[in-house]
């Protein structure tokens, strides 16, 4: 593909990247070639390490690429192609590299294709509705990517990808929110390990509902970031209506969450019943509770303000999530963890290659370039 | 989760009062699936190795108990519990693990994708892998499913000197359990370990003082978690079975009645601006 944007020097940081990555490949060859002995600390105690709790967050981080494709395709707001095409990006690269990680942690990686085999499918699992619809939604995006990647070619498969994008767009969507729920499901059968602080029936609600807002604050976290490495002026009235909308959903997550603990009669945990952890749960509340007081306010017409905002709100997700995977996940009595240094480098690479990737696609795809200049023009 | 009548599931009745501690069941678990050894370091007390591992399907525990002004040696053996309602079985996303009808959980290794959720999900810590091994497998006690079907009891039960372990049908066993503790109040708690724990267990358990007491001497999960009635796997499944079809319904509903609404209303809208 030709590219028409005039060269630029490449910034040493994309050398940094590419050097992670490249560490995360050795590692993980390693790995797949020994086994997890030699490349984590994970133990019949503590079978779950940072890996998963990395897919964890990662799923929901990239939740942004479905609610934009909702918001275009669904309640039919085309102005807002060019935020959602970034968003798009990024969740295909997000779930690409939560789909590698999740090979790297499986301990039987060579049978990973067992559960695509319908007669195999357990349906009383929610590991089974996660991996599926991962894997299905993965093929999806790649379909929705079809346009931004050849959108300029004339092939008849592109135009009859591009004619069925609300179809692909609401399977999509469909998909998205089993899988964004059922990862939450997954503590369902796991009461006796995650403290109860964390632990509910309705867990699947609070995932989706924190994918949502998280989701919508990656878009505009990349967009602010994109725009200003571009050397133009952000659409704030895009982004300012994003912010609006994840600010809302930001309440009925904390109602949701809140009002759980207070009919269960929980909420002394958050007061020192669940013990030193529970300084993450307040900790989660407070940097909600200040992306909110932006996204509600009319502080979002800054944009520093939403760039905290949208931060802020990506912090309490990974906190959420790592509390919930890893520090409020308890061991089996007697066994102990810190991860290996590998299995950061790992997640390190993953990190490293997503924003390498998504830079190098912002710079070269021209359809996402157009869009961008498009936007500012609104 | 089928309601299901498991009186005539195989069972074992693990008498902690009989049990003296001889360890033959766990030699011939060893024996009989043909696992190694381990090699471990002295730990202080008779344990030996100190936890279930891919190699040790079945291991003998010893704990000191001091109750009622007198000092018990209690020796609980600890195995697969082969729950009624097995949670590794229902957070399996292949079906690699299965409850055969007459009451084995078994493994097949085959399907197997090494996600570890079973491990995670059990009450009882039981699933184990070796983490040093190319592609592992999940392992634990098979119930002796192999000799069960020819028509053997574990070889466990079989290795027992002094009937410590007692195979037979689920409810025959309660009904043994029952007889002893009736028969000497003085010698056992009224209290069966597994005939309701999380659902009902196949391994069934009598001892001499509270089962919340019997504490390894090392560190390691008691082997007796203080567990509801209701089976683990209940609300997992509930929500399964009608949470996941009800959001998919109305999600789609949702989203399809908003596609046609504000689809309809862009299209006037582009009348009006048209014309």
């Amino acid at each position: 593909m030709t590219t028409t944007t005039k060269k630029t020097s490449t910034p040493p940081i994309f050398y940094v990247l590419a050097a992670l990555s490249l560490l995360g490949v050795v590692v993980g060859i390693y790995r797949l070639a020994t086994g997890l002995a030699y490349t984590t600390n994970l133990s019949n105690g503590v079978p779950w390490g940072i890996w998963i709790a990395f897919d964890f967050f990662a799923v929901p981080l990239s939740a942004g690429a479905f609610t934009l494709a909702a918001t275009l395709h669904i309640f039919n707001r085309h102005k807002y192609h060019g935020v959602a095409h970034l968003a798009l990006l990024a969740g295909w690269l997000g779930y690409l590299m939560v789909v590698l990680v999740l090979v790297l942690d499986i301990n039987r990686w060579d049978q990973f294709w067992s559960v695509l085999l319908p007669w195999n499918w357990n349906l009383h699992s929610f590991m089974f509705e996660v991996a599926l619809s991962i894997t299905l939604y993965f093929g999806v995006m790649m379909l929705e990517l079809v346009p931004v990647v050849f959108g300029r070619k004339n092939w008849l498969a592109v135009q009859t990808v591009e004619r069925l994008t609300p179809l692909i767009a609401g399977v999509g969507v469909l998909l998205s929110t089993v899988h964004q729920s059922s990862i939450g499901a997954i503590f369902l059968i796991l009461g006796h390990r995650l403290d109860p602080l964390w632990w509910s029936p309705i867990i699947p609600l609070h995932f989706f509902t924190s994918a949502l807002f998280s989701g919508l604050s990656v878009a505009i976290l990349l967009a602010l970031l994109t725009w200003r490495a571009m050397r133009q002026p952000a659409p704030m009235s895009l982004l300012t209506s994003i912010a609006k909308v994840s600010g809302i959903i930001m309440i009925i997550y904390l109602v949701l969450k809140i009002g759980d603990l207070l009919l269960a009669g929980d909420l002394g945990l958050a007061f020192g019943g669940s013990g030193a952890v529970s300084l993450l749960f307040w900790l989660e509340i407070v940097l909600i509770a200040v992306a909110m007081g932006i996204y509600l306010s009319g502080a979002r017409e800054k944009e520093n303000n939403l760039l905290i905002g949208s931060i802020c709100t990506l912090v309490a997700l990974m906190i959420n999530r790592w509390t919930i995977a890893w520090f409020a996940f308890k061991p089996t009595t007697g066994y102990t963890y810190s991860p290996h240094w590998m299995e950061i480098a790992i997640i390190v690479a993953a990190f490293a290659g997503g924003i390498l990737f998504y830079s190098l696609g912002v710079r070269n795809l021209p359809v996402l370039r157009e869009g961008l200049a498009e936007e500012v023009q609104h | 989760m089928s309601g299901g009548d498991y009186g005539n599931n195989s069972a074992v009745l693990v008498d902690l009062v009989r049990c003296m501690g001889c360890r033959a069941c766990q030699v011939a678990c060893k024996a009989w699936n043909d696992n190694p050894g381990e090699i471990t370091a002295c730990l202080g007390c008779y344990d030996n190795p100190p936890d279930y591992s891919a190699d040790t399907w079945s291991l003998i525990q010893f704990s000191e108990v001091e109750d009622n002004n007198k000092l018990h040696w209690i020796f609980p053996k600890r195995q697969c519990m082969h729950c009624l309602h097995p949670a590794c079985v229902s957070a399996c996303p292949v079906q690699a693990l299965h409850k055969l009808d007459s009451g084995p959980v078994v493994y097949d290794a085959g399907k197997c994708i090494g996600c570890r959720y079973c491990m995670v999900a059990c009450p009882f810590s039981v699933p184990r892998i070796d983490f040093g091994e190319f592609l592992p497998e999940i392992t634990k006690c098979t119930f002796c499913a192999d000799r069960q079907s020819e028509g053997m009891e574990p070889a466990c039960v079989k290795a027992c000197p002094t009937d410590a372990l007692v195979f037979g049908k689920r409810d025959e066993l309660i009904a043994e359990a029952k007889a002893r503790i009736a028969k000497r109040p003085d010698k056992y708690v009224n209290h069966i370990y597994g005939e309701h724990e999380a659902g009902g267990t196949s391994w069934m358990y009598l001892a001499p003082v509270a089962f919340d007491k019997i504490i390894p001497v090392k560190g390691v999960e008691a082997g007796f978690p203080m567990l509801g009635p209701e089976p683990a796997p209940q609300v997992s499944e509930t929500v399964a079975i009608y949470g996941t079809p009800s959001a998919l319904a109305i999600v789609g509903g949702t989203l399809a009645g908003i596609y046609w609404i504000t689809k309809r209303r862009m299209e006037q809208m582009g009348k009006k601006g048209g014309k």
